[in-house]
């Protein structure tokens, strides 16, 4: 049974690209009678590069044996998610305050992702690490806002 | 070009300007300290600061995270044996055999006054081959320029940990992210209908996304593998003036050699402090009379890894001002900080900004003192602050990201920029696609297209890319390195099933 295994993944996930953005360069303005080429030349170019290129890195993984066999894709991933929890929370959180930013504004939403993410990575369970944490974040969070506002005069949300 | 250099050295001198490449000293110092933050972090997390400054203020700022940077591996190569960045791993070798014998204060010492030298050495070479190069490249026209900056990006794709074909993947598609918005003739491409899209992505939250989150996020999955080193340090460190002076004495041709090579593998692509690192420890040990004595503390170790990885910092200037074509990583983000603040590098900088030229070089120079005087007075600090654990770093360097990539037009899609390509960078990383080719070629996209094109409007034939010979030449060096690599490929790929069969 074929596997999807990494190099697989990325090169199908390529190709996906490539076509959809192929199909998009269909609507770039075509080159006006004075230009020999016009602006999709450029990008169909590197799409073409893109697209040969993950064939290759497909049509490799065919003739490569892999040391250590794949699991199914579905299970590889239940397994990464459940082992690298702290790597999808981290892109969760700062996920969650570049959309909070123009809410509450840079210091509740600053505050915030740092009380979270440093709560996250170096855990909960003394008084010390809860006091290292707040004084991180009550430290840097307003420090970086006056130095970017009335250091170098760069409006902050 | 006298006169330009007095000019810039007056400007440099200003109390701000000083001030701030200490700063950009001290903190480059911390970057590079910091096991896992490398010099290439420091610059990123630095370079939004810059965006308010005049250019040569941005610049010197750099220039001095630059150099703090490249020097600061020695802090944590010496006390803790692990290097702070990957262009100081040979330091280690006997920078920490020489501080476990109880001469943490000369290997340091020894490093610090080879970083010196080396920078100095490197600033010597900019400033001779620089103009050189750069005057040789005013006969540039379209077609030698598209060709070379095809050869530098299959060059950095070949020399990328030995996987050619991602690395010319990830050099292609950096170049495709550049195509997105409004090209130079005004016709909108891969907007899907969305109007933010329209102006393109910006470089630096590009940059910053793909490069930091795999970074940061590496580093952390790194420790919850690995589990944190929590060893206890002797902070505590006294530098033995004298007896380094006289070490030094006994390394002149070392230091040369070595600063040479640092120099002259800092102006090829692709390669940087780590490969210089290497080669010149290498070398040192081949000319040592005593070759036996390296990896157990001998200062023409040191010497040799530190002399040639801080001689990077001139050397890779050499064709980022002279080419437009920046090397390694750092000096890619440079070329940004230089787009950002309206100077475009390349053969017609040294005519067009000959004081800013200037003021790059008096900045490398006042930097390297900056560096040894910080070093020697505040290692113990360094040495301290080297200890911060990855996880209070981590969020706090992502809040830095954004906020930089926010300040850059006040725009908060260009967070969401970061983001996106921040989880981009992270599957690539994860795909083991090298990220520094997909880096080049969002810094060279947009040049690469308008000298293509400009190359088509001049002579539609695509043979005149052949016909003309330096234009020839680079095209066929191009072939040669992606020959040479599938060559090297192949080599490391036999290698590895011999290893394994045994």
């Amino acid at each position: 049974m074929l596997t999807l295994t990494k190099d697989r993944a990325l090169a199908l996930a390529l190709l996906l690209i490539v076509a959809v953005m192929w199909v998009e360069s269909g609507s770039i303005r075509p080159p006006t009678s004075w230009q020999p080429y016009g602006s999709a030349l450029f990008p169909r170019i590197l799409l073409v590069t893109i697209a040969l290129l993950s064939l290759l890195l497909l049509a490799r993984t065919f003739f490569t044996r892999v040391a250590t066999p794949y699991k199914p894709w579905p299970l590889a991933a239940k397994e990464w998610l459940i082992h690298r929890k702290t790597i999808v929370a981290l892109f969760l959180f700062f996920g969650l305050y570049a959309a909070l930013l123009p809410i509450v504004g840079y210091i509740t939403a600053t505050i915030s992702f740092l009380v979270v993410s440093l709560a996250l990575l170096l855990g909960i369970d003394t008084k010390r690490k809860w006091i290292i944490n707040l004084g991180i974040s009550c430290t840097f969070a307003p420090l970086v806002f006056v130095i970017f506002r009335y250091g170098l005069n760069v409006w902050l949300p | 070009m006298t006169n330009f250099f007095l000019q810039a050295l007056t400007e440099v001198g200003s109390p701000a300007v000083l001030s701030l490449i200490i700063l950009g000293v001290l903190f480059g110092i911390v970057g590079g300290s910091i096991p896992g933050f490398t010099v290439t972090m420091a610059i990123l997390v630095v370079f939004p600061f810059t965006f308010a400054m005049d250019p040569v203020s941005g610049v010197s700022l750099m220039i001095g995270v630059f150099v703090g940077g490249y020097s600061g591996g020695i802090v944590s190569g010496v006390m803790l044996g692990i290097p702070g960045t990957p262009s100081s791993i040979t330091t280690v070798y006997d920078g920490y055999p020489m501080a476990q014998r109880g001469e943490p204060g000369r290997a340091l010492g020894i490093g610090v006054m080879s970083s010196f030298l080396g920078t100095l050495i490197s600033v010597a070479v900019l400033v001779f081959f620089g103009p050189l190069i750069a005057s040789f490249s005013m006969n540039f026209r379209p077609w030698e320029i598209t060709a070379l900056i095809v050869f530098a990006l299959t060059l950095v794709a070949g020399l990328s940990n030995g996987a050619l074909l991602k690395g010319l993947l990830a050099a292609a598609i950096g170049l495709l992210i550049t195509t997105v918005g409004y090209d130079r003739n005004s016709n909108l491409r891969f907007d899907f209908g969305l109007p933010v899209l329209g102006s393109g992505f910006e470089m630096l939250p590009v940059m910053i996304g793909v490069f930091a989150f795999s970074q940061l996020l590496g580093n952390i999955e790194k420790m919850r593998d690995e589990g944190s080193s929590g060893k206890g340090v002797d902070t505590n460190v006294t530098i033995p003036y004298g007896l380094i002076m006289k070490d030094m004495a006994a390394q002149k041709l070392n230091t040369l050699r070595s600063s040479l090579i640092g120099s002259l593998v800092g102006a090829l692509p692709g390669t940087g402090g780590t490969v210089a690192n290497f080669v010149s420890y290498d070398q040192a040990k081949k000319f040592s009379r005593h070759p036996e004595e390296f990896g157990k503390g001998t200062p023409s170790g040191i010497v040799a890894s530190e002399a040639s990885n801080s001689a990077v910092a001139g050397g890779a200037f050499v064709p980022t001002l002279a080419l437009g074509i920046p090397g390694d990583l750092p000096m890619a983000i440079m070329m940004g900080v230089l787009i950002l603040h309206g100077i475009t590098p390349g053969p017609m900088m040294f005519e067009q900004n000959p004081v800013l030229v200037g003021a790059i070089y008096a900045s490398l120079l006042i930097g390297a003192v900056v560096m040894v005087l910080c070093n020697l007075l505040l290692v113990r600090w360094f040495a301290k602050i080297s200890l911060i654990p990855q996880q209070i770093l981590v969020p706090v360097v992502l809040m830095l990201c954004a906020i930089g990539a926010y300040a850059l037009n006040n725009n908060l899609f260009d967070i969401w920029v970061l983001f996106i390509f921040g989880v981009i960078g992270y599957l690539l990383w994860k795909a083991e696609v090298p990220l520094t080719p997909l880096i080049l070629g969002v810094v060279l996209g947009n040049n690469l297209e308008r000298q293509l094109f400009r190359a088509l409007e001049l002579d539609a034939s695509w043979l005149t890319f052949l016909t003309r010979p330096l234009s020839a030449l680079f095209l066929a060096l191009a072939v040669a390195s992606v020959v040479f690599s599938l060559y090297q490929d192949r080599k490391v790929q036999r290698l590895k099933k011999v290893s394994s069969s045994q």
